[in-house]
């Protein structure tokens, strides 16, 4: 039997993965939709969204040293030796 | 005259991915030297095995998949032992319930304004304290936009495994969040 449309609890179990853009086509648009239709799934979807937004931003805020792409510059150039 | 840029070369492969090579590294190990000391000894081990390398695959992945290797050995003999989280029951949606509870969600954006104090560095430690095999599946997910099927393949497990190991990695970092946030005076300790 085709599912047409998810409840609250089968949205709440795929929502990491909708984050993630790791479920079908098909999944991902019964996800969409049910969310379109509540406000309290769209809010704890929304609030995820923006935890992992902001840990990665911040997580990545890093700047390569120019001593370690010296050192491996140096590295990949021994190779030609 | 000037030599042709060749794009297959090792050098032009993995230069523009050595910064967040040194982003995953430092995230790993906490440390710029021993990151430093990681980066160098992935790139040596690039270099020895770079004939295995097949031309028009994900180099991105290849490379990771080597640092990832360096860092389960390296971490093998410099492994402490006691310092990683207890796994337990963790809640869902662990920051929503707990902001919920002391009535964050009245404002407009409650998740960004738990967030917007912590750093880098607070997140960093919370990521640190998880256990070895959600530690390094969530943090190749936070600093690099890999699918789960190429964690896996840099991990060596089952797409299912990861899928698990970062759903349980997620919440069990928003659980180390929170008291960083509380004793940060993120979160007065009044209302936590």
């Amino acid at each position: 039997m085709t599912v047409d449309r998810y409840t609250c609890e089968q949205v709440f179990q795929r929502i990491n993965d909708f984050l993630d853009r790791e479920l079908s086509a098909a999944e991902m648009a019964l996800v969409r939709t049910h969310l379109d239709t509540c406000a309290e799934c769209t809010s704890e979807y929304d609030f995820e969204g923006t935890v992992l937004a902001e840990l990665k931003a911040k997580l990545r805020r890093i700047d390569l040293p120019s001593s370690v792409l010296d050192k491996i510059e140096n590295i990949l150039k021994q190779k030609d030796r | 005259m000037l030599s042709e840029f060749d794009p297959t070369t090792l050098d032009a492969l993995l230069t523009p991915f050595l910064g967040i090579a040194y982003g995953y590294a430092l995230r790993l190990l906490r440390n710029g030297a021993d990151a430093e000391d990681l980066l160098q000894e992935a790139a040596l081990a690039a270099v020895r095995g770079f004939e295995t390398f097949q031309q028009g695959t994900n180099f991105k992945a290849w490379f990771f998949q080597i640092l990832t290797n360096c860092f389960y050995g390296r971490h093998r003999r410099h492994k402490r032992e006691g310092e990683s989280t207890e796994i337990g029951d963790v809640p869902e949606l662990y920051l929503f319930e707990k902001t919920t509870e002391l009535g964050f969600h009245g404002g407009a954006d409650p998740a960004r304004e738990v967030l917007s104090r912590l750093d880098g560095e607070q997140i960093a430690a919370a990521l640190g304290r998880l256990p070895d095999e959600y530690r390094v599946v969530s943090t190749l997910y936070f600093m690099e936009d890999f699918t789960y099927e190429q964690i896996a393949t840099i991990v060596g497990v089952p797409v299912g495994t990861v899928r698990s190991r970062l759903h349980r990695g997620r919440k069990l970092l928003q659980r180390e969040l929170w008291p960083i946030a509380v004793e940060h005076g993120i979160v007065s300790r009044s209302r936590a």
